[in-house]
């Protein structure tokens, strides 16, 4: 009864910490042609060169991780946001997040729909990146907007 | 689903505050049951019961929409 798979109150803020931090380098990585070469490296891959197509498996590359970065900061940080418990965490919270959950996938896979059938090529892949965030982008607004909305809705009650 | 849990209150002399603290739930849960916004769970339903010392047949009434599908 009590697993409810939520991280614990003390990582919310970290969390944001990290999503902050990972969006605000993802749109720094968006405007700039070239991100520092100091973060090229070497990486282990399992996979480098079209999937199933090459024989280009399991070697060392090399690679410029600024956009890794970027992805394990928003997805770490944004899973610790969304799925940190509240301070007083209960039954109704709980439904408002399974509610956000659902619209967030909604969303989701709104987009990728319209990005099927409108979107081709290269623009493809571009909206594909952008909406591999979106389920988490979207349960923290709608998520949080819930939460702020109850809140407001009870101070005016006595 | 109706409840009297704000009439309830009052005759305890509760807050809504004092109430969501005694039966381990936030204080907006408590408004959303009393505005009849969420329907609580068997347990917190026995819990808000025994605060008040009565049976939870007293507080909550089930409406007539209650029966029909959603």
């Amino acid at each position: 009864m009590k697993t409810n798979y939520l991280f614990s109150h003390r990582f919310k803020k970290t969390g944001w910490a990290l999503f902050g931090l990972g969006v605000l380098l993802g749109f720094f990585a968006l405007f700039v042609n070239e991100t520092p070469s100091f973060f090229d490296l070497k990486v282990f891959a399992i996979s480098s060169d079209g999937l199933f197509e090459s024989e280009d498996t399991f070697r060392i590359i090399k690679n410029n991780i600024f956009n890794e970065i970027v992805a394990v900061l928003i997805v770490i940080g944004g899973i610790l946001a969304a799925f940190s418990k509240e301070k007083n965490e209960d039954e109704f919270i709980a439904k408002i997040r399974l509610e956000s959950l659902v619209w967030a996938v909604y969303v989701n896979y709104g987009v990728l729909l319209f990005a099927v059938l409108f979107i081709y090529e290269f623009s493809f892949f571009s909206v594909m990146i952008f909406n591999m965030f979106t389920v988490l982008i979207f349960f923290l607004i709608r998520y949080n907007w819930m939460l702020r909305k109850l809140k407001r809705m009870t101070l005016d009650e006595k | 689903m109706k409840n009297n849990i704000k009439v309830e209150r009052a005759k305890k002399d509760l807050t809504q505050a004092e109430l969501a603290e005694r039966v381990q739930v936030s204080r907006q849960t408590i408004n959303a049951i009393e505005l009849g916004k969420y329907n609580l769970s068997t347990i917190l339903a026995l819990k808000i019961a025994a605060i008040f010392e009565t049976e939870v047949n007293c507080i909550f009434e089930l409406e007539k929409n209650d029966w029909e599908s959603k």
